[in-house]
């Protein structure tokens, strides 16, 4: 496969690198593992196999060969159909020409794509100069001889309802009480939970950042300490940010909470800036 | 030792009342303890400065308080034995930072006496966080203290050596920053190309428990 045009962003994904935080590396992956892992299964790849997570719109990769291939996600305008195992012959271009709401789609081949692996995983990050970076004219190969087939009399594979999700209307987003929850009055801890957040266009990979009511926290910085995916930050300004895949290990902010990171964060994660989210505490 | 969920299936530990020299030895030996023997339970751990994150497999049949008192106690186990500190490592800096100067005035001393202070002790790396291979150094020199910059540079070049706050440290990466640049070093905190397995961690030039001295060219 060749990428023609890596649109607002495309890049290798998979499952991340955990294990390597105490030396400062991110864990990385997909951004909606739950997207990324239904591609994989619908081509019966490992659920963590790399695949190219693509940001909202705008790229084409040709087919260099007959394979097939599956692409789920944010619901697209696309040239090949998605949330299905999907024969692309060569010659054939994928092109994502509008996503209509959430923000990343994952394009899974049989097999899995091949690329280096860096501390166990072949995850893109940029800012640590981790994997392989893909740009228009990048060649991309499968990595297995294994090939996919369909059962014998099936005429296709799709994705379950309820694996397709609805990006556009999330649920409440659970969360844990963070670290410093107590860090927070009464009255700022309800406004925590009752508001409405909207996510800033100031997001990408490393965090989200969210605008709405102030939270003010006493103290409002904290010896730097070990920080989880999906925490919620609240620095000096008062505004959340949310850590993301690519987002620091250590931090000094204050967490007021975490998101659950298997179920909710990859919600969190497809939400538009613009769009608002809504918590819940976990009892 | 306190520790207080954080999340589904995780801790964490607080196991310092202040980032001192206690607390990096202290530290040093619990995250020895647990990168050797630790409990089969124990999937991933992050040392802070007082606090240290503990993930867990949840997938027996032991709840998480359990497996956190289980920890707690390996811990307190470990965590009082004495254990050498890391190899010393001599860095070049040329010291021509672009915040060299707001370095001394901030602190009403000479970019000289800068140099001078920012050279003189062993540090030690209490921990890698930020970035990949960042380390955080101390004790940074009571009059070298700089608050960090109003807004971050959107771009610090790798090499850079720099002051924030109580810290000092050197950037592995290009990257976003609001620290205090005062030098630069040709030495190369991180590099993936050196990740080989299975002796990956030669990615890192420093690891927690280390010595850094500055050597001023």
């Amino acid at each position: 496969m060749r990428v023609l045009d890596s649109g607002l962003g495309v890049s290798i994904q998979d499952r991340g690198r955990p294990g390597w935080r105490r030396f400062g590396v991110p864990i990385g992956g997909s951004m909606d593992p739950h997207a990324a892992s239904c591609a994989n299964r619908l081509l019966d790849n490992d659920p963590g196999a790399a695949l190219i997570e693509l940001l909202l719109q705008g790229s084409r990769l040709e087919m260099l060969q007959d394979a097939w291939i599956a692409l789920c996600g944010a619901p697209i305008e696309c040239s090949i159909p998605t949330w299905r195992a999907y024969p692309a012959q060569a010659g054939e271009v994928v092109s994502i020409k509008k996503c209509r709401s959430g923000m990343w789609s994952y394009l899974a081949v049989e097999g899995g794509f091949s690329a280096k692996p860096f501390f166990g995983s072949a995850s893109f990050y940029g800012r640590g100069n981790l994997g392989t970076r893909l740009s228009a004219g990048s060649l991309l190969e499968r990595n297995s001889s294994a090939r996919f087939h369909l059962a014998a009399g099936v005429s296709g594979r799709v994705a379950s309802w309820e694996d397709q999700r609805d990006y556009a209307s999330p649920p409440r987003i659970r969360v844990w009480p963070g670290p410093q929850w107590n860090d927070f009055s009464p009255a700022d801890r309800d406004t925590f939970l009752t508001a409405e957040w909207k996510i800033s266009p100031q997001s990408d990979r490393v965090g989200y950042r969210l605008e709405g009511p102030r939270l003010p926290a006493n103290p409002p910085e904290i010896v730097s300490e070990p920080v989880r995916l999906g925490s919620v930050q609240v620095p000096e300004n008062g505004q959340p940010i949310i850590t993301m895949r690519d987002g620091p290990t250590v931090g000094g902010y204050p967490k007021i909470a975490l998101i659950d990171e298997e179920h909710d964060l990859p919600w969190v994660a497809q939400a538009r800036p613009g769009e608002t989210i809504r918590f819940q505490l976990i009892s | 030792m306190k520790w207080r969920q954080y999340g589904r299936n995780a801790i964490l530990v607080k196991f310092a009342e202040s980032p001192d020299e206690w607390a990096f030895h202290k530290c040093r030996a619990m995250s020895r303890a647990l990168s050797q023997k630790a409990p089969a339970t124990v999937i991933e751990f992050v040392p802070g400065y007082t606090t240290m994150l503990i993930e867990f497999d949840l997938s027996g049949a032991d709840p998480l308080e359990k497996l956190a008192g289980e920890t707690i106690t390996f811990l307190e186990e470990h965590g009082r034995k004495k254990v050498p500190l890391g190899p010393l490592h001599k860095i070049p800096v040329k010291y021509d930072g672009p915040d060299l100067a707001r370095v001394a005035k901030h602190n009403g001393i000479s970019e000289e006496r800068v140099v001078k202070f920012h050279t003189a002790p062993v540090y030690k790396v209490h921990l890698l966080g930020f970035a990949p291979g960042f380390p955080y150094l101390g004790e940074l020199h009571h009059k070298l203290r700089t608050p960090r910059l109003d807004a971050p540079r959107p771009k610090v070049s790798a090499g850079s050596v720099a002051i924030g706050g109580e810290h000092t440290g050197v950037y592995p990466v290009d990257s976003p920053g609001g620290w205090n640049i005062i030098g630069r070093t040709n030495v190369k905190i991180f590099d993936p190309m050196r990740a080989v397995a299975p002796q990956e961690e030669d990615a890192f030039l420093l690891k927690p428990g280390d010595q850094v001295q500055f050597v001023s060219i």
